[in-house]
């Protein structure tokens, strides 16, 4: 159908024939969420830019073995999180991330929000907050799940574990996440 | 449980109220480099960018080239495939060759990046596992450390042809065995093999392993830190893995799997 964007496969059918253009646009559509999974990987914008270019020039190197017909985006993405790993192995220790909310959503922020958005984003504060102080495994496999909305097998490629161990872990970090939210603060 | 569903909705919005770092536009950088070094898209063991993987088994990646460039009507010689691994994978395109050169010379391991040429007692006293060796091929012919690759180090030992085990065309030896400390896990397996290539379990001596056959396809197993390691088995040697208690062996030749087998069940 003219004006309809090409599927991943036939796009990941037109790159594996040497088509640059085709992968091109694979890079542009994955890129977002490539980097973004470095980021919460790496903790830094630099070395996760770094990664997510990387690790595209490697998998397209490595088009040849793709297996045609399977999911693009757990392929991709695991060898983008490969690169970031990496990265914070040879870097020996990553920096501490605090994921921020964005500004529109800021309490008493440049736009203030009405009431009952100023009280949803001081909820969103709170959650991350609590999301932020979870440990580095809790937190990533948490973020890659649900804010970056990674299936269960993009995060199995993501995190480098099987996907047996995705859920496993999803649930006591989930748990853990709950026990802080519903903590009673003392007054 | 109501409270999880809500949690995971709310943490699923999230996602969208984080302040993430603008993503860069990495599309044009990434078709510039790509066009730069005139990569060819092949089945490679680059899924990792530690040095291990661009020396350990770039030897698989010389299959793959070969392959690969059947397929697009290059006939590169070996020398230029040792290049191309010499690159750290950086693989370039070549004018058409009418024949494969000869090996070039000098070790072997030197240019297919298996590490540092060594001897079984030098590498045996390197590393902290037993170095196993196959009886029924006896004492190699070359022996490699690699120190920079998986953790507690890589061997390979090198075996040339001899009766009923021909030169690979591909790696121009034999056999080649490597041993690293690791685990398999299957899990991966399902994902990494394509449906040209068959992959069959076996059992040698008690140990679990794996017999894979056909076309080539990435390879995974759990380094000893527990990372899993993705490289490519190769397209005409066949390979089989085994864990023989912690250490994963790799043998890879123009071996039928009767043979590997042999092989394998003579490891000591």
């Amino acid at each position: 159908m003219e004006g309809r964007p090409e599927d991943d496969r036939g796009l990941f059918a037109r790159a594996q024939r040497g088509d640059t253009a085709a992968y091109e646009e694979i890079v542009q559509r994955y890129q977002q969420i490539a980097f973004r999974t470095a980021y919460a990987i790496t903790h830094s914008a630099a070395d996760a830019e770094d990664a997510a270019q990387e690790g595209f020039i490697k998998a397209y190197r490595a088009l040849g073995s793709f297996r045609m017909g399977a999911e693009p985006r757990p392929w991709l993405l695991q060898i983008v999180a490969n690169e970031a790993r990496n990265r914070v192995r040879s870097a020996g220790r990553r920096q501490h991330l605090e994921l921020r909310l964005a500004e529109g959503f800021r309490p008493g922020g440049a736009a203030p929000s009405p009431e009952a958005a100023t009280v949803a984003a001081e909820d969103s504060a709170r959650l991350l907050g609590h999301l932020n102080g979870l440990s580095e495994e809790d937190r990533l496999v948490i973020t890659s799940r649900y804010l970056l909305e990674l299936s269960s097998e993009e995060t199995a490629a993501t995190l480098g574990i099987p996907e047996g161990t995705v859920k496993s872990r999803l649930s006591r970090a989930l748990a853990r996440l709950r026990d802080r939210v519903e903590e009673i603060p003392r007054a | 449980m109501p409270e999880l569903t809500e949690l995971e909705a709310r943490l699923t919005s999230l996602g969208g109220e984080v302040e993430w770092p603008p993503t860069p536009d990495l599309s044009k950088r990434v078709a510039a480099a790509i066009a730069a070094e005139q990569v060819i898209p092949l089945p490679l063991t680059a899924l990792r960018p530690s040095p291990w993987h661009q020396s350990r088994w770039a030897v698989a990646a010389a299959a793959v080239i070969l392959a690969l460039a059947a397929l697009l009507a290059y006939q590169p010689s070996r020398d230029t495939i040792a290049n191309w691994l010499n690159l750290h994978t950086r693989i370039q395109q070549v004018p058409v060759l009418a024949t494969p050169s000869p090996l070039p010379p000098g070790p072997l391991g030197e240019r297919l990046g298996l590490g540092g040429y060594s001897t079984l007692p030098k590498a045996s006293a390197a590393v902290k596992w037993k170095v196993l060796v196959p009886s029924t091929l006896g004492v190699p012919d070359e022996v490699y450390l690699q120190s920079d690759g998986p953790p507690q180090g890589e061997v390979t030992l090198v075996y040339s042809a001899r009766a009923g085990i021909p030169i690979s065309a591909q790696t121009g030896v034999g056999v080649l065995v490597s041993e690293a400390r690791g685990a398999l896990n299957t899990d991966f397996f399902g994902k990494s093999v394509g449906p040209d290539t068959t992959m069959e379990p076996v059992t040698v001596g008690g140990h679990q392993g794996y017999w894979f056959a056909g076309a080539p396809h990435v390879f995974v197993f759990i380094d000893a830190d527990g990372n899993p390691r993705y490289e490519t088995s190769r397209l005409a040697t066949n390979t089989l893995l085994l864990d023989d208690g912690g250490t994963i062996v790799r043998i890879e030749g123009d071996l039928t799997k009767a043979q590997a087998l042999q092989i394998a069940a003579s490891l000591a």
